[in-house]
């Protein structure tokens, strides 16, 4: 194996003068990394363990010391593969002890001899190398002869097949028959448990039950049409025969596979109540493993076309199995056929397409291997899985996300570069849940929900999806937490931690925050615009139904003429000065808006004097703008005479403000129900509403409508017209208080 | 003034040194070095805030790199100290103390020393 790469060394040592010294001790020949305390040197490893090739471990470091580096490499099982030449002037014969048991190759101890230094690393290299070097060369072999054991499996029990001129797919249907009811019967009882190594093994031990039929006359097994007894006799002999084959291959009689297949091939026509052969065996005497084939051996058979007979469905095959038309099985083994009743045959055929994958995958693995002969099998899978690691940091540091990957036991986060270095947190962070800088970033409570939401996942629903807000060097942002729960592959499955990541949606909520903002206001005045005041004041009433309300409505009068004489820049000019002077006279509480045009809104609760609170905001409002002389309009409605409807209320003050213009403009007038019922404009624009004013004022009604607009209509808004109304300010005003 | 002399002046071993480190390029460029070493200013400091943790740690620095360039008198005095420390015997620390400071202001000045006459 041609290594051109130089061999790489970690140094953890808190003292900057020990490293170098160390460094400059090794020289050029090694490529070495640095880490001041444990924690930096754990992850150090997390990153690239695999390309690591000895660990010099100081034992006093701050963060983090020696043992707990050790502690870490043991949790992890990095210690098994990667070695650890402890250095430090402890020479408590405990402590060394204590390092020895936790898997230390070599003890170093001060002061460094160069020479000692140079010779043990070269040593422990060596050995490793060489020791790593034989564990490929085993695992390539071992996975070598498993896979030539299997073919050859697979070509005698072919040959079985064949020369029984069965369907061709028998074996295959008893290796996943055996697997199917393996598995279900580890899940519906305590009694017996199966792992997946175990249930390989003997589902490829069962291909071979009937081995034993090699020594069957060929006339026999394929004799169309019913045995006679001592034709029968012959064929029975098929099970202790299998089974003697096997008892001759003595050097392999420990064998896992040979013995399982041993009592497959003797006891697979044994019967539940001692009625099969060849030894008559009753209930649990007959090992579970044979009782399982069995049961399958009978299933196959009956869906399954031969020479004496047509297949029989399948729904039917299991109703004779459960009926006992067989022979009697394991009240165990037959509620698991029921359970897989459903399943069977859907997995039956599934495995026929899955394992021409297999072969085929395994066809282009081998080619693949072939041609790089210079890679061994578990060389190329960690260059895969380097590779697999740079892709996997170059899309995370691009996504700008935080990534994280969470380890149940031992309890452990790590997170992804740009995450960390984006967080102020460090990269592994053991036992997160008590990690003070975790739980300052995160906050408890968000990392309790996190807890709680990722337990009650379950492997068919993992993810979970949160927003939380996350502090980062004392500023707080939005972010977006999802995660995915892992569960293990086993059965049943059980929790081992999470994958997530953490988007940071901070400028996205304060973004829609402010277009909310925008979407509320009228551009030009900053008031809210109609639809938002309307949603504010339905809100207000809501909240507080007894309680009263006014809602006004105004506008300027001669509006029209100031934006002809003056031009619109002006007119907007007067309408900014409108909506600056309402803002600095309404109390707290009051709602104000441009409703459109020159018209404008305001809304507000009292207790009393609501005509006092009216009149005060009205004769703010009068006076000059750039020598245009500025008066207003107002009309009133309230919600003790109306109730809180919005519309309603809104007509009405529209009503009011109409009656206010037409009895002369200036002045404010307060909706009593009869005097503008008659009036059927609603809001008409601003020059309709002028004009129409102007005639009615003209044809002389408007003194009969002022007089009849009530109290408030008439005297205040009088006196508001010559300003005379002013001393209003000194009384309480009602609203907002 | 040689790299002997210097190690006579902070009364180390140089014969221990070379031995170890083989060269004397090498045995200059860390006794060098030594004048940058952090370790004392830590140790100062968590001395004078009662952080005994840490000054153990800084203690055992010292120690370790004393070792190493077989400054032998900052060796003992700080291998003494701690040790005190370990066992957080204030009380005896404070004298050892005392006496590190000493001991690394000798070891310095001869540093100095040979440093200014290169």
């Amino acid at each position: 194996m041609a290594d051109k790469r130089k061999q790489r060394i970690l140094i953890a040592d808190d003292s900057e003068m020990n490293r170098s010294i160390l460094a400059d001790m090794l020289g050029d020949d090694y490529d070495i990394i640095e880490a001041e305390n444990g924690k930096e040197a754990v992850a150090v490893l997390q990153k690239q363990v695999a390309q690591i090739d000895l660990v010099l471990l100081d034992i006093v470091m701050p963060e983090m010391d020696g043992f707990g580096v050790l502690r870490a490499m043991n949790d992890f099982r990095w210690i098994e593969s990667t070695p650890v030449i402890m250095i430090s002037a402890e020479s408590a014969p405990a402590r060394v002890q204590q390092a020895y048991e936790l898997g230390i190759t070599d003890f170093i101890s001060r002061p460094f001899d160069a020479f000692v230094v140079h010779h043990r690393v070269v040593n422990t290299l060596l050995l490793y190398a060489k020791q790593k070097k034989l564990i490929n060369m085993v695992t390539d072999q071992v996975r070598e002869k498993e896979q030539q054991s299997a073919l050859m499996i697979d070509i005698l029990s072919h040959i079985v097949e064949f020369r029984n001129g069965e369907s061709g797919q028998h074996v295959l249907h008893i290796r996943t028959l055996t697997e199917l009811m393996l598995k279900q019967l580890s899940q519906m009882t305590d009694k017996y448990s199966f792992s997946k190594a175990d249930i390989a093994l003997i589902s490829t031990a069962a291909a071979i039950h009937d081995v034993g039929k090699i020594s069957i006359p060929g006339e026999i097994l394929n004799k169309p049409g019913r045995l006679t007894d001592e034709e029968f006799a012959i064929m029975k002999t098929h099970a202790l025969i299998g089974a003697s084959m096997l008892e001759a291959l003595p050097a392999h009689q420990n064998e896992p596979l040979v013995r399982r297949a041993y009592e497959i091939c003797r006891w697979h026509h044994e019967r539940y109540d001692g009625r099969g052969y060849p030894d008559g065996l009753k209930g649990d005497e007959i090992p579970i493993v044979a009782q399982v084939v069995a049961l399958a051996d009978v299933y196959d058979a009956l869906t399954s076309e031969r020479v004496y007979k047509k297949a029989i469905p399948h729904e039917k095959a299991v109703q004779m199995i459960l009926n006992g038309e067989c022979g009697q099985f394991n009240p165990l083994l037959m509620g698991c056929l029921k359970e897989l009743e459903g399943s069977i045959q859907n997995a039956l055929e599934k495995k026929e397409v899955h394992d021409w994958d297999d072969q085929n995958l395994l066809r282009n693995l081998t080619e693949e291997l072939m041609q790089r002969e210079d890679l061994s099998a578990s060389d190329r899978t960690l260059y895969l899985l380097e590779h697999e690691r740079e892709k996997y940091k170059f899309f995370a540091d691009m996504s700008q996300e935080v990534q994280f990957e969470y380890n149940v036991s031992p309890p452990s986060v790590t997170i992804s570069e740009w995450g960390a270095k984006h967080l102020g947190l460090d990269e592994i962070i053991m036992d997160p849940y008590h990690d003070e800088k975790v739980l300052a970033t995160m906050g408890t409570e968000s990392m309790q929900k996190l807890a709680g939401l990722l337990s009650r996942t379950t492997p068919e629903n993992p993810i979970v999806e949160f927003d939380c807000i996350i502090r980062m060097g004392g500023i707080e942002r939005w972010m977006k937490l999802i995660a995915r729960a892992t569960w293990s592959k086993e059965e049943p499955p059980v929790y081992t931690g999470a994958i997530g990541k953490a988007i940071d949606i901070h400028e996205t909520r304060v973004k829609m925050a402010v277009l909310e903002e925008m979407a509320a206001h009228d551009t030009m005045t900053g008031l809210y615009n109609h639809k938002f005041a309307k949603m504010r004041i339905q809100d207000m009433m809501a909240r507080k139904p007894e309680s009263n309300f006014a809602l006004g409505i105004f506008d300027v009068d001669y509006f029209k003429k100031a934006n002809d004489t003056y031009g619109h820049m002006f007119g907007d000019q007067v309408l900014i000065h409108m909506a600056k002077t309402l803002k600095r006279n309404m109390r707290e509480g009051t709602v104000s808006a441009r409703v459109g045009g020159d018209e404008f809104l305001l809304f507000f609760e009292y207790r009393e004097h609501v005509d006092l609170a009216i009149n005060r905001i009205f004769n703010s409002l009068i006076g000059t703008y750039e020598s245009f002389p500025i008066s207003v309009s107002m009309g009133v409605a309230k919600t003790q005479m109306l109730g809180t409807d919005y519309d309603t209320l809104f007509h009405a003050a529209d009503q009011a403000l109409y009656a206010a213009k037409r009895g002369g403009r200036g002045q404010f007038r307060f909706y009593d129900g009869d005097s503008c019922e008659t009036l059927s404009l609603i809001s008409p624009i601003d020059s309709e509403r002028e004009s129409a004013a102007e005639n009615q004022a003209g044809a002389g009604t408007g003194g009969k409508e002022a007089e009849s607009a009530g109290v408030a209509g008439g005297e205040k808004a009088e006196s508001a017209g010559t300003g005379g109304g002013r001393d209003a300010e000194r009384e309480e005003d009602p609203s907002g208080r | 003034m040689t790299l002997q002399e210097c190690y006579a002046a902070l009364e180390g071993d140089y014969e221990g040194v070379i031995g170890r480190l083989r060269t004397e390029r090498l045995v200059q460029k860390f006794v060098l070095k030594f004048l940058d070493d952090g370790s004392y200013d830590l140790l100062t400091r968590s001395m004078e805030s009662g952080d005994y943790d840490e000054a153990f740690r800084a203690a055992h620095t010292i120690k370790g790199v004393g070792q190493n360039l077989s400054f032998n008198k900052l060796y003992e005095s700080s291998h003494l100290l701690t040790e005190a420390l370990r066992s957080k015997n204030i009380e005896a620390a404070a004298p050892l103390y005392e006496q590190v400071k000493a001991d690394y202001a000798q070891t310095v000045d001869a540093i100095h020393a040979y440093q200014a006459s290169l």
